[in-house]
């Protein structure tokens, strides 16, 4: 991958990072691996939150969530998104690989799969959407 | 007229295609890899669609993905530029079976010109003068036996052939063997078709091509000559120019009028080049490229005709709006390819990113690009970054004006052709015109030698 690649990845694969909620997200394609971790902005310390006076109970410093493995799904042709019915939605938790949609090209049923268990935590497009090559479909908690 | 048409390409081409488009009122969707993102074209399109990642065969050539983004987008037609899938029979049939009109001619012709030999006893029957030579060889022995029969030096040349890929001059019997497997090795590996014939070499003859435009209504014109003798040893164009220049008349007029009779014979439309060695008074045809070429800015430039736009007409069914009788070439043009490539290191080419990129402008000077400062020269395409065209009165005035422009043109990042070019438009062989082939292959053999 050349490095103007490795940037235009990044731009998409941090908005899916932002959209997906994640703390980190690693995608690996061949042998270039891009990871993005999300660094919480601290609060400017002379600015407390308006209602940090009134609170009864001692702030207690935010226990950072447990970093979650998140995997892109995007596609790799030109065409039609096809939802599977039911619909798969956001936290949706399932074993194996399972098809989670279809890209029709030309006709032609392009199956988009999971490669592997895990939990939907974010569904980047909607049924009948058009589709380019590289686009984010799925978020996939590990 | 097309309301929106798909750009099969990329580069300047990509770029070219969509200003005609603009012009016209048409739409434009634009296709790219993941390598030409911050291309211009697709910034300048309409739409664009992401069809692969950086290696063509999985992007440029992507056949399912790129007739799948007409489709999706609404296209009517797909303008394939030069290169990548322009020459594609296949592809333009498959485009027809969408409901998609492929602007170039029709895809028999397109095959029936791809093949170089099918093309070469095409143009023979029809009377048109050809190299000595034969049909596809079998094996090496065969190439031996044409050898015998037509005297060496001879060419071996593939059948899907194209900018020099799959062909090698062989002077004498004992290099037959080699070169015949390397040839065609060369040509398995870039056209998948190791066909290989053999033709007479003209030593050191000059190459002129002749513009044609045809419609579907019987109108065939022809646009005068290009002369594009200053080829690297690899037989790419580096320096192309209209009209040829130190030509005789009678040899010019043989030209233009073979150049339209073979248009006719083979059903030919939309804009096509027949490629022809010249020879002193001899000439013989070559090869017919069956798209928009590279140096088509040559020609525009002195006939005030937009090439681009004519293919657009015609595919859409209009006839030509001229005659032969309503052209006439003011002045001469010059073009210079500014290739990312070392010309002093056997032209190896370059990729990064072009730190610094300034392009000359002022009267008679046209630049088509698709780069700018900051723009990233990608490894996997031709090295091609733009093309620098001068117009004038005369040849000479063209030439002190392409000069000036080389001598304003800045660009960093990668090594470029620009100065290189500047060195040849000064030679004194050059200047007087008339060169062949054979030329830069001796003034890169002579630079190279220790003063």
């Amino acid at each position: 991958m050349t490095e103007d690649v490795i940037a235009t990845r990044t731009r998409a694969l941090a908005g899916a990072l932002v959209e997906g909620g994640f703390a980190r997200l690693r995608v690996r394609d061949g042998e270039t691996e891009i990871e993005l971790r999300r660094v919480p902005r601290a609060l400017p310390a002379a600015a407390p939150p308006p209602m940090a006076a009134d609170s009864v109970t001692a702030a207690e410093p935010a226990t950072p969530a447990p970093e979650r493995r998140a995997e892109v799904v995007s596609s790799d042709v030109v065409g039609i998104v096809r939802l599977p019915r039911p619909v798969l939605t956001e936290g949706l938790e399932f074993d194996g690989d399972r098809e989670l949609a279809v890209v029709e090209t030309l006709g032609i049923r392009n199956s988009v799969r999971s490669r592997g268990g895990g939990r939907i935590s974010a569904v980047f497009v909607t049924e009948g959407q058009p589709v380019e090559y590289g686009q984010p479909l799925f978020a996939i908690e590990r | 007229m097309f309301k929106k048409v798909l750009i099969a390409n990329r580069g300047e081409i990509a770029l070219r295609i969509n200003r005609a488009c603009h012009e016209l009122g048409v739409a434009t969707v634009a296709i790219f890899s993941d390598a030409d993102r911050g291309s211009l074209h697709v910034r300048h399109a309409d739409e664009a669609f992401c069809v692969g990642p950086g290696p063509a065969v999985r992007s440029y050539l992507n056949v399912p993905n790129i007739i799948s983004a007409a489709l999706i987008s609404g296209c009517d037609a797909i303008h394939p530029g030069y290169g990548f899938l322009a020459e594609n029979a296949r592809f333009a049939e498959i485009a027809a079976d969408h409901g998609l009109t492929f602007i170039g001619p029709k895809p028999s012709v397109i095959n029936a010109m791809g093949d170089k030999a099918t093309a070469k006893r095409l143009m023979s029957e029809a009377g048109i003068p050809t190299t000595p030579g034969s049909g596809i060889v079998a094996s090496v022995e065969e190439a031996r036996a044409v050898g015998e029969r037509i005297g060496y030096p001879i060419l071996l040349k593939a059948t899907a052939g194209g900018g020099g890929k799959g062909m090698r001059a062989v002077a004498s019997p004992d290099e037959l063997p080699t070169f015949y497997a390397t040839a065609q090795a060369e040509a398995e590996a870039s056209f998948k078709d190791g066909r290989m014939y053999v033709e007479k070499l003209i030593v050191n003859p000059r190459h002129v091509e002749v513009q044609v435009l045809a419609d579907d209504h019987g109108g065939v014109v022809h646009l005068g000559e290009r002369d594009c003798s200053v080829q690297k040893p690899s037989h790419q164009k580096l320096i192309e120019e209209a009209p040829a220049p130190a030509l005789d008349p009678a040899v010019r007029a043989k030209l233009h009028d073979v150049a339209t009779t073979a248009a006719r014979a083979v059903g030919y439309t939309n804009a096509g080049t027949l490629e022809f060695l010249v020879a002193g008074d001899d000439v013989y045809f070559m090869e017919m490229n069956t798209r928009i070429q590279v140096e088509h800015p040559v020609t525009e430039l002195i006939y005030g005709v937009d090439l681009v736009k004519e293919q657009i007409r015609v595919a859409a069914g209009e006839a030509l709006g001229f005659s032969q009788d309503d052209l006439h070439p003011h002045g001469h043009a010059i073009e210079v390819r500014v290739n990312a490539e070392d010309p002093l290191n056997n032209f190896a080419g370059g990729a990064g990113t072009l730190t610094t990129v300034v392009f000359p402008g002022g009267p008679g000077i046209r630049v088509d690009t698709h780069v700018y400062s900051g723009a990233t020269v990608p490894p996997f395409y031709d090295s091609m970054i733009a093309k620098i065209i001068a117009v004038g009165r005369t040849r000479e005035s063209a030439i002190l004006r392409m000069e000036r422009a080389l001598g304003e043109t800045r660009i960093e990042g990668v090594k470029t052709t620009v100065e290189f070019c500047g060195e040849l438009l000064r030679d004194p062989e050059f200047r007087a015109g008339g060169i062949g082939v054979g030329w830069l292959p001796a003034f890169l053999a002579r630079r190279a030698q220790p003063v």
